[in-house]
């Protein structure tokens, strides 16, 4: 997805920290705006799933390229 | 003969006994033989489930630690405040181990066994800790709501207080704390441990 509303930079930051700061920036977006993450915590994909089914947020989108993690979620 | 079990069971029942050798005599005091004897099966059953002994003491391990969907959960329905995020996420380790302290047995017989693989999963689940208390404390520090703390060494003071407590009340069972619930033990050592940082809310 190219046009997101946000772009939240976590590389080099492990669990929780993705998480936690996913949760903050998504609390100030109104709803159905779009939040890319990339992340490079190896655990990310588990957490963003699951961070995703437990706020009711929608994983758009999840890849991963080099090491680097990408997720968009939209709030719901 | 041991009577036929279904795989899911048998797997069950092989991590079961195997927790308990190994949170008893540790990784390298245990073979596969032994697990085995004490199962009442070949060796032979044990590699269908498990391809090596380190597969299946890392196998025990994930099985009793608490999961990152817990953490998930902790962030998500607490508060995100330094203090919210670093309890919640304290309460939800320190439940898990009062669930099973073996997992704090194979810990302490870890560090003797000087088993790398081991070691690696014990220091990377207490990274989830000290990596958000030094990021944290270096963004707090940033907007003066700590005090000049050293991020490292309040970490670490973070880790034995931490540990004390469970081996405390879960270990030795010690008379003198036992007044203490282990949530309310935590609460309080984590209310010192802001004081001691000079904590100030936002």
């Amino acid at each position: 997805m190219e046009n997101v509303d946000f772009d939240l930079d976590t590389r080099g930051l492990n669990c929780p920290l993705p998480i936690l700061k996913a949760k903050k920036t998504i609390n100030a977006l109104t709803p159905g705006q779009t939040l890319r993450v990339t992340a490079t915590d190896p655990g990310a994909r588990k957490d963003f799933e699951a961070f995703c089914r437990q706020t009711g947020h929608e994983l758009v989108e999840s890849g991963e390229s080099a090491g680097e993690f990408t997720f968009v979620i939209r709030k719901h | 003969m041991a009577k036929r079990l279904k795989a899911a069971e048998r797997r069950a029942s092989i991590l079961a006994v195997a927790k308990v050798l190994f949170a008893d005599k540790g990784f390298h005091g245990v073979s596969v033989d032994d697990i085995a004897r004490r199962l009442g099966v070949s060796p032979a059953i044990l590699y269908q489930h498990f391809p090596s002994k380190e597969s299946l003491y890392e196998a025990v391990l994930s099985d009793i630690a608490c999961t990152r969907e817990n953490y998930v959960d902790a962030i998500v329905r607490g508060p995100s405040d330094f203090p919210g995020v670093l309890t919640g996420m304290t309460q939800v380790f320190v439940r898990s181990i009062a669930r099973d302290p073996d997992y704090l047995r194979m810990e302490m017989l870890a560090a003797l066994d000087n088993n790398p693989a081991a070691k690696q999963f014990f220091d990377h689940r207490w990274k989830s800790f000290t990596d958000f208390i030094e990021f944290s404390l270096d963004e707090l520090a940033r907007e003066q709501r700590v005090a000049q703390v050293n991020a490292k060494t309040a970490s670490l003071m973070f880790q034995g207080m931490i540990r004390e407590a469970l081996y405390a009340k879960c270990i030795y069972n010690a008379e003198h704390y036992r007044e203490f619930e282990l949530p309310t033990l935590i609460e309080r050592l984590m209310d010192l441990f802001l004081r001691a940082l000079g904590y100030q809310q936002e």
